[in-house]
């Protein structure tokens, strides 16, 4: 059992319907669950609504409520779907979600999830989101089948790795980036060859990829070589999340440079192996892996991990890995559809300033 | 003041039972307050003449001071009905919670100052919010009405078992069990051989009589629909006994 905060089903359902981009969220639950959430969403263009619970309606029940939020949203946005999606206090008084749906008479596209905080995996979450879409046909059914293995497998590798394989994980912040940069300037100097992976979850590969763009420079500036391997495979995935990898893929080319591709932007959980074995074809002198580094398999002390997580950073420097972070990476690639710099990039660019 | 809380299988006669008790308390001259803790508010029907009266929850939702709630009823009693869910929707059990919320935040107890207060609990205890009279110090002595049938015997065991699930944190106890008789063979015996493993006491048997229904069908309690009759005194001999096994305990809605 995990005691420091985690994200819970709800949350998981959210991104999910963002991924499938649902137009319209509907949270059946008091005002404040998912808020810090529901905020990044809708900074993805997501519009979410909650039908704002209070005491009366755990009692009586809100099902009036879910109907007046289902038919404001139609005449709002126009929506061509709507997700509804249950809350702990929701579903612990038995609302019956769907058949507000049906009563309100919305014409749109609908789907129910009926998830709570307290099932378990956040993943499970996301999983009834998968499964309400193809059932509402926003998905079709392979993809849906696609969806829960890869989502089964992140839950196994988190619980195995990651951040819920320890009770509790102090949150930290980490070193500067300043040991990094320069174990990574050096490796170039001395003409060594640099491999930089980044194995990503979803949108944060826009901000992991600017390693791609700092190395890059740094490498022709110093000398020595670099290889770049990402999980950018642009035909893998939900439509928006291929549009991820195409963004970025089109914004590395026009900076010419290249990158092996193994799997998809949703494939973090199952390419570890993939990947290593991308990387070792090219016999690196060193290894940088950011974005999920526990996705990657056998990891060791010579290698630079890069997370956005505090408390996969802490995990990552508890056990003596060279790992830094790129805190709060997830808010700034909300809503961008070019790389941002990360701190790492820009230190290196600094000492490069500095060295010419 | 008593804090006493009636439990029993849905049915069994807990609201009966309890309302006696509150017009043979009232006759006497103690200030009673009777708590229906049911959705379905009919717990204090025969201390209004039949009628009903808004319920807490009613009161909390409209916005209405909880006060309003509150009406008086034969002998001057105070009745009070939690309210709640209609069948099907909504949560019953966090209704009950919020109802008691409600009559401390608005210090109802404190106002009326009863001898005697009263709580008439649904059915078994299903979940948390039923369990609130017996728990965080609401209710200190705990009576179960039931008959000799076996299912009425069968919630009584499991009404037992919460209470001294909750010994530790709360501070309610089992005082003893009030028989409301169906007339079944041997029923004095077969109550007597329930309460002996329940490890309590049978306080009164309760003979089942028309009485009850004929009274009923006039609005009234028997203790003042037929105040002559042997089963008023009976009834009357109930609370005298309720009396003497519950605690007069200081504090306001809960034991300081
Ligand atoms: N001693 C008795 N003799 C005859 N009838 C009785 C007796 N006690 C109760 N009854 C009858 O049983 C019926 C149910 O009683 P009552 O409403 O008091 O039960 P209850 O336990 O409060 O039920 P609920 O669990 O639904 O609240 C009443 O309508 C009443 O007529
Ligand atoms: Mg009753």
């Amino acid at each position: 059992m995990n005691i420091h905060p985690r994200p819970n089903p709800i949350i998981a359902a959210l991104y999910m319907l963002r991924d499938i981009d649902v137009d319209v969220v509907i949270i059946h639950g008091p005002s404040g669950c998912g808020f810090m959430a529901s905020r990044m969403i809708e900074d993805a263009g997501i519009r979410v609504m909650t039908t704002a619970m209070n005491d009366d309606d755990l009692i009586f029940g809100a099902s009036g409520k879910l109907e007046d939020a289902l038919r404001e949203a139609e005449r709002r946005f126009s929506p061509r779907s709507i997700a509804v999606i249950g809350t702990c206090s929701s579903m612990i008084i038995g609302e019956d979600m769907e058949a507000s749906i049906r009563r309100s008479g919305v014409g749109c596209r609908t789907v129910s999830v009926d998830c709570h905080g307290c099932m378990g995996n956040n993943t499970a979450g996301a999983i009834m989101a998968v499964e309400a879409s193809a059932k509402a046909g926003l998905i079709p059914k392979e993809e849906a089948d696609r969806q829960k293995y890869l989502l089964s497998m992140a839950t196994q590798m988190e619980k195995e790795r990651g951040m819920a394989s320890v009770q509790y994980l102090q949150p930290s912040n980490g070193p500067t980036k300043m040991g990094v940069a320069k174990k990574i300037i050096g490796c170039l100097s001395n003409n060594g060859k640099l491999a930089v992976v980044s194995i990503s979850k979803k949108e944060l590969a826009y901000r992991f990829s600017d390693l791609f763009l700092a190395v890059d420079q740094a490498c022709k500036e110093l000398g020595g070589k670099a290889v770049y391997i990402a999980n950018l495979d642009p035909q893998k995935g939900l439509p928006r999340i291929r549009g991820y990898a195409a963004d970025i893929l089109s914004e590395l080319s026009a900076k010419g440079i290249s990158a092996d591709i193994v799997g998809g932007l949703d494939e973090y959980a199952v390419i570890g192996e993939d990947m290593k074995e991308a990387v070792d074809r090219h016999s690196p002198d060193l290894i940088v892996i950011a974005g999920i580094p526990h996705a990657y398999p056998d990891l060791d002390k010579s290698q630079i991990l890069i997370t956005d997580q505090p408390r996969q950073l802490s995990n990552y420097l508890s056990k003596g890995y060279d790992a830094v972070g790129e805190i709060s990476s997830h808010q700034m690639v909300m809503n961008v559809r070019k790389i941002v710099p990360t701190e790492t990039g820009d230190t290196i660019r600094e000492m490069l300033r500095d060295i010419s | 003041m008593r804090r006493i809380a009636l439990y029993g299988k849905g049915g069994i006669g807990k609201s009966t039972v309890a309302s006696n008790i509150t017009v043979s308390l009232s006759k006497k001259g103690y200030r009673v307050l009777q708590i229906g803790c049911d959705p379905k508010a009919d717990s204090t029907k025969l201390l209004l003449g039949g009628a009903s009266n808004m319920t807490i929850l009613d009161a909390m939702k409209n916005g209405r001071p909880v006060h309003d709630a509150i009406s008086r009823g034969s002998e001057g009693c105070y009745c009070a009905e939690c309210g709640g869910p209609r069948p099907g929707s909504g949560c019953a059990g966090r209704g009950i919670i919020a109802a008691f919320e409600q009559l401390e935040k608005n210090n109802i107890i404190e106002t009326i100052s009863p001898d005697v207060l009263i709580y008439d609990v649904l059915g078994d205890v299903v979940c948390g919010g039923f369990a609130m009279p017996i728990r965080n110090g609401y209710a200190k002595d705990v009576f179960i009405v039931s008959s000799g049938e076996m299912m009425s015997l069968y919630a009584a065991n499991n009404i037992a078992t919460a209470i001294s699930d909750l010994k530790d944190v709360g501070y309610a106890t089992l005082r003893g069990m009030i028989q409301n008789s169906r007339g079944i063979d041997e029923e004095d015996s077969i109550v007597d051989k329930a309460v002996l493993e329940i490890g309590t006491t049978v306080v009164k048997r309760i003979p089942r009589e028309r009485t009850v229904q004929q009274c009923e069908a006039i609005g009234k309690t028997v203790v003042e629909g037929a105040p002559d009759s042997q089963l008023s005194k009976i009834y009357a001999g109930l609370a005298e006994a309720i009396l003497g096994l519950s605690s007069d305990d200081e504090g306001g809605m809960r034991i300081v």
